[in-house]
């Protein structure tokens, strides 16, 4: 592998103490729309962050050069940035402390490291097809990618290789009406195009004409894409460690306390076959399963090593840069335990009148400490009356606290999903969350949408 | 470089219809503070080359990093290896014509921010958040400094041949209030990350972010014990930050002519606007006008030429309320006969291809005095200047924004202090209630740094001018 070389290099640069992060992409993605491919992109490219301690301070800086002389220089900025940052007083950063014994998992498939082009026409020429079929339009993306990553410190270091894939399909038909299917996983063969295709197309030819719901509140069906979201928004308000530990985090003063249904169970397990899996965080820290909610009751945040020594904890293994960013550590491997129910039919079937929701849109969160977001409900909704999905509704917006929304949680799903949405900005980073689809009562929409 | 470039194109031009290069040279530097120490200082450089293709009628493009001969050479391979095994698109609309793009430009500045040594910056920011601290019951305070440098060298086989350099700079301030089971955020000059203009360390100055700390600072304590935004049907003011979003959100967004014709649906969404809305769609009252300005002095979308070679100018979207013109690429405006791209394809570096963007959608100004003499005008209502949570949905048809801080507005005065002010509405009934719009004088350029849009992500940074304007009728209190 090249990236740990690169790492070790920097920090041989970079002098005592210093850490260095190295992260190839090669990355293919192909777009398509209303049944023809639109754009491709092949992306090859490598980040080299160096990350200096300095009295307490980091000093970073970043290159996509690896030749020794552009190394070096990158080392040099962020030494320099370190020094800088003294004139500001002592400050807390600990120090890194990572020594590369994180334990492999199955994070690489080598048929999907190729990145065939070839593979991806062929996917959207099948997603095409049954599109025609049913006489709606295809749009969406195929993407492949592999990532390695390396680290390193004056003590040691790790490396890994990660690939994965990504596919969605959104159909929509010609009376405007849209549906939504999409697929993620470490190897390429996971993914069954026209399976998506199928799924997206029968949701955008539902019959029935479009109902309307007044604002209020309702009893919802979440599938898996949909409860993916507001676990992820779940993720920055309630389990970000420095809002907790800087007092602006949703469970301050909560650790201990039921915060949701007794039947919710929620984990950042970084491992899990289901996941996109890593071994390591940012900062080189070993990622380990850890419960957030138990049966109910909040357990615990999420730390990188700046938050855990504000906190007086252990890093958890949930840095996002090397030194953290400003937006604090995010659970990146999130997985709700499955419950009871056999599936989302099994949901509805209590639910006199409620709403079916495939998937969220545009989620922003309102204010953190109360959970509160809004979101757009996008691409298969639909009514449930008398305890079965009967006809398309017209889209909605929901305003709700995602705590609020698993305290009034009646029912999960058995089955879960690696729900993702396959947005890559920046340096590839692909992460999703594993979880069945779920009932909640009450769940409060303040306008329509779409 | 320009022989690499030029190269490559010779050996694209015999094997792809189109084909275009953009060696791109970007340097970033991003300082903060967090409670009065340092926060981050990172450096972050990166070259690279994009290499795009049109083969019948579908495209490739395949970046790699550095500059060298054989790795620009490989991504020409490989986007075109890309472009070759799509399906094919017999019916793609040719490209707008467009005279080649020859010529060197950058933007102006006073004084280099790269060169303004750390010291200098990190006192202002230190100063800053100490006046940030000065109020009792501030959890968290913040300030921010950033600067952009991006050189581009463009080149296509339609014998373009250009390069620009574009200077970014600017910072802003936050602070959190954490109290009564509540937490309270107030910034300045607006919140997610500033202002930031296409200018030198100047404008970084120009903000004095030390001098608007500690009101900054009463303003958060004040929210905690404010009163709620009541639910209701009012009239509302919009200024500065919430203005400008309100403007990106509903408007340049809904008239990107890529969602128009439906080439994003897959991610960023639709647009309630028609292709052939121009003349016909009421978009909002007489009294708006928008422009898309890539001319416009220190804005974020301002450009000599586009990154596909097309030289930016002033574009009508909106006259008298009627939809003007669109956001356009020479793709999508040939597909609707427009005879000119409205030079809208921006790319996030070398590794992004090109997609339709914001220049400055500006909102012109009107003729209804300054912010004062709005307020003055006005009996009842609500104001709203800095933005804190934004959403609409995928056919920029109907949204919900939340402010920072509200101000009630009472017989013509600014009034009483109110948390969580939120609105909602629906695109082209809001802008029709629009009544008043502040004059010239009263008119600024806002930025937003984080405009995600395309896919792979995009992140782009844009700026929208405004004067404080007015809507009648607008429900609040909605979140």
């Amino acid at each position: 592998m090249i990236t740990d070389e690169v790492a070790a290099r920097a920090v041989a640069e970079a002098g005592p103490g210093a850490f260095a992060l190295a992260t190839r992409e090669r990355s293919l993605m192909l777009r398509f729309a209303a049944g023809r491919p639109t754009q491709s992109t092949a992306i090859d490219d490598i980040t080299v962050e160096v990350a200096i301690p300095y009295h307490g301070h980091v000093g970073r800086a970043a290159t996509n050069a690896v030749d020794d002389r552009s190394v070096a220089d990158c080392a040099a900025r962020a030494r320099f940035a370190a020094r800088a940052a003294a004139v500001s007083g002592e400050g807390s950063f600990p120090g890194f402390d990572a020594h590369g014994d994180a334990a492999a998992v199955p994070a690489f498939d080598l048929d999907t490291s190729e990145l065939d082009p070839a593979t991806g026409a062929a996917a959207l020429g099948d997603a095409f097809a049954v599109a025609d079929r049913h006489g709606v339009e295809a749009h969406g993306i195929w993407t492949v990618a592999e990532q390695e990553q390396g680290f390193a410190t004056d003590e040691g270091g790790g490396a890994e290789r990660r690939t994965d894939a990504f596919m969605k399909v959104i159909c929509i038909a010609p009376s405007g009406r849209s549906g939504y299917a999409s697929a993620t996983a470490v190897a390429l063969a996971e993914i069954a195009p026209s399976e998506l295709a199928e799924r997206a197309a029968r949701k955008a030819v539902a019959r029935g004409e479009p109902a309307e719901l007044a604002p209020g509140e309702y009893p919802v069906v979440f599938e898996p894409q949909a409860a993916g979201w507001l676990l992820d928004l779940l993720g920055d308000c309630a389990f970000n460690g420095l809002a907790h530990v800087e007092g602006r985090g949703a469970l301050v003063g909560r650790l201990g306390e039921q915060v949701a249904a007794a039947g919710i169970n929620l984990s950042d397990s970084p491992s899990n076959g289901r996941t996109l899996p890593r071994s390591f965080d940012a900062e080189g820290a070993v990622k380990r399963p850890m419960p957030l909610i138990q049966d109910g009751v909040a357990h615990g945040v999420a730390h990188d090593i700046r938050s855990a020594a504000a906190a007086g904890a252990m890093s958890t293994g949930h840095a996002l840069a090397p030194g953290g960013t400003g937006a604090g550590p995010h659970p990146t491997n999130l997985v709700l335990a499955g419950g009871g129910a056999a599936g989302e039919v099994e949901l509805c079937a209590p639910v006199e009148r409620g709403v079916y929701v495939t998937r969220l849109w545009y989620a922003n969160v309102v204010r953190p400490k109360e959970t509160l977001i809004t979101a757009v409900t996008r691409d298969g909704t639909f009514l449930i009356e008398d305890g079965t999905v009967t006809r398309p509704l017209r889209d909605l917006r929901l305003t709700d606290s995602v705590l609020g929304i698993l305290s009034r949680t009646q029912a999960v799903a058995r089955e879960q999903r690696l729900a993702s949405d396959g947005e890559f900005y920046g340096r590839r980073f692909a992460y999703g969350v594993v979880c069945p689809a779920l009932r909640a009562d009450a769940v409060r929409f303040t306008g329509a949408a779409g | 470089m320009r022989d690499l470039l030029a190269d490559l194109i010779d050996s694209a031009q015999a094997r792809a219809g189109y084909a275009d290069a953009r060696f791109v040279r970007s340097r970033v530097e991003r300082l903060s503070t967090r409670n009065g120490r340092l926060d981050q200082l990172d450096s972050h450089e990166s070259e690279g080359i994009g290499v795009r293709v049109r083969m019948g009628g579908a495209w490739g493009f395949a970046a790699v990093r550095g500059s060298g001969r054989r790795e620009a050479e490989a991504a020409l391979a490989r986007a075109i290896a890309i472009a070759e095994v799509q399906p094919k698109v017999p019916d793609a609309a040719a490209l707008a014509a467009e005279p080649p793009a020859r010529g060197e430009w950058a933007s102006p500045f006073e004084r280099d921010p790269f060169e303004v040594p750390l010291e200098d910056k990190l006192a202002v920011l230190l100063a800053a958040d100490a006046g940030l601290r000065t109020e009792p019951g501030v959890n968290l305070t913040r300030a921010r400094f950033s600067a952009f440098q991006t050189e581009t060298l463009f080149a296509s086989t339609e014998g373009a041949l250009c390069q620009q350099r574009v200077t970014e700079c600017g910072g802003g301030i936050a602070v959190v209030a954490v109290g009564n089971g509540d937490s309270q955020i107030r910034s300045y000059p607006a919140s997610h990350g500033g202002h930031v203009a296409a200018a030198g360390y100047e404008h970084f100055l120009e903000l004095e972010l030390p001098g608007h700390a500690p009101r900054i600072a009463s303003d958060a304590v004040s929210l905690l014990g404010a009163p709620a935004c009541p639910h209701g049907t009012t009239t509302l003011i919009l200024a500065g930050e919430q203005l400008g979003l309100q403007v990106h959100e509903s408007v340049g967004h809904a008239v990107e002519l890529d969602r128009v014709l439906g080439r994003e649906a897959s991610y960023a969404g639709t647009s309630f606007v028609p292709p052939d809305g121009i003349g016909r769609l009421a978009f909002g009252s007489e009294r708006v006008n928008v422009t898309a300005d890539a001319t416009t002095p220190r804005g974020l979308g301002s450009f000599r030429w586009d990154d596909e070679g097309v030289e930016g100018r002033p574009v009508p979207i909106v006259r008298d309320g009627m939809l003007a013109g669109f956001l356009s690429s020479r793709e999508t405006a040939s597909e609707i006969g427009l005879e000119r791209s409205g030079g809208c394809m921006r790319a996030e570096g070398f590794s992004r291809q090109p997609i339709v963007r914001m220049t400055n959608v500006n909102l012109e100004p009107g003729d209804a005095g300054t912010l004062d003499d709005l307020i003055a005008d006005t009996d009842e209502g609500l104001l709203i200047e800095t933005n804190r949570s934004w959403s609409i949905d995928n056919r920029r048809l109907h949204f919900q924004f939340e402010g920072e801080a509200g101000w009630e507005i009472r017989n013509g005065e600014r009034g009483r202090l109110v948390r969580n002010p939120s609105y909602a509405g629906v695109t082209p009934e809001f802008w029709g209630r629009c009544d008043a719009i502040c004059s010239a004088g009263d008119w600024r350029l806002i930025s937003l740094l984080d405009c995600g849009k395309g896919e792979p992500g995009q992140v782009m940074r844009v700026s929208h001018g405004t004067s404080p304007a007015r809507f009648r009728e607008v429900e609040v209190g909605v979140a």
